[in-house]
């Protein structure tokens, strides 16, 4: 009786406001400043390229544990015309961690084989409604979201069954529709600038 | 050198106990094994150590079981596991931030599939996310983000009147 209560849970919850771009919507371009070399990375979509946006951070420890997957499937991707950006959307003014200085030290040391965005004023994050790092957007040639949600089901390896994003990538990549389209982003909040 | 291995097994007795108390789920579906289960409202705060919002929140929520008692069943679910460590000696820093925080209301460690609690509570995966049902399991109220210690108070007076 009690498995039967919290099975019905879901039926009876509230529908959680999906505030997230939708997949099948146009992805967001974007201009900012690449922490790696100071200089400025632009991203168009519809340039006929796959690309992967994705929101992380310095100082989240859920992001930072999925961090050697995603530099492990940006090499293995990159090789195939896949582009790949990761955007840092935290407010540097109230988390230092978050600077510019930070993030190149970090991209630096851990051998980002992708550039480091920094979303200053957190608008792209919003504009691609990200709410966690990660967040993880797989936009098409044509410049259509076709993927929204994590990397993997699991940041344990061994526990790893599901893989979103490269799943994403595969089937975009043999000109197939993308299986699971949304899968459930966890991770922290993003400090939004206010 | 006695009183130092008195000192150690204090300390070990001390962390395994806390460590006891914080039962490990790997299925949703046993959340609810952790109310009280005369409680008129059951709450699930979903949070991790790693999650600033979540730590902030802690101490609303304790007040929030002092001011309503056996009225308010308040159940914690701990995502800490979901960093990849040594499961154990996670459950054990988890167990002892508790302590630490003087937190008295039920926690649950949560070692299962990510996917699987975001569909049992329907939520996007952020962190916190607070959700009050009923006796029956009938969601009332939720909140995703940190709480408001007055508002969420006020929240719960109303809907005790209307669940006694």
């Amino acid at each position: 009786m009690k498995k039967l209560l919290i099975l019905a849970l879901p039926l009876l919850a509230v529908a959680c406001v999906a505030d997230e771009l939708a997949v099948g919507a146009k992805a967001p371009a974007f201009t900012l400043v690449n922490a790696v070399d100071g200089k400025t990375c632009s991203f168009k979509p519809g340039d006929g390229k796959i690309s992967v946006v994705f929101f992380t951070c310095n100082q989240c420890p859920y992001a930072k544990a999925f961090e050697p997957r995603l530099i492990e499937i940006a090499k293995a991707y990159e090789a195939k015309g896949i582009a790949f950006y990761a955007i840092d959307p935290n407010d540097e003014a109230r988390f230092a961690e978050e600077s510019l200085v930070n993030m190149k030290d970090r991209a630096v040391s851990k051998g980002y084989p992708y550039p480091y965005l920094k979303d200053a004023d957190s608008s792209i994050a919003r504009a691609y409604g990200a709410r966690v790092t990660p967040h993880v957007y797989v936009v098409d040639p044509t410049g259509v979201v076709r993927y929204v949600g994590y990397v993997d089901d699991s940041a344990r390896p061994e526990e790893r069954t599901k893989t979103g994003l490269t799943d994403a990538l595969d089937a975009l990549l043999a000109n197939r529709s993308v299986a699971t389209a949304s899968t459930h982003a966890f991770g922290c909040s993003i400090k939004f600038k206010s | 050198m006695r009183t130092f291995a008195l000192f150690a097994a204090f300390c070990l007795s001390a962390g395994s106990s806390a460590a006891a108390k914080l039962v490990e789920i790997k299925e949703p579906a046993r959340i609810v094994d952790a109310f009280a289960p005369a409680a008129s409202l059951r709450v699930v705060n979903v949070w991790a150590t790693w999650c600033v919002p979540c730590v902030e929140e802690m101490s609303d929520l304790r007040a929030i079981g002092d001011i309503f008692g056996t009225q308010v069943s308040i159940v914690g679910v701990s995502l800490d596991d979901m960093i990849p460590a040594d499961r154990a000696a996670t459950r054990q820093k988890v167990a002892e931030f508790l302590d630490q925080k003087r937190i008295s209301y039920s926690n649950l460690y949560y070692s299962g599939k990510s996917d699987a609690l975001a569909d049992a509570l329907r939520f996007n995966g952020e962190i916190p996310i607070t959700i009050i049902y009923d006796r029956r399991g009938r969601e009332l109220w939720r909140r995703q983000g940190k709480i408001d210690r007055q508002n969420t108070i006020a929240e719960i007076k109303k809907l005790l009147r209307r669940n006694p």
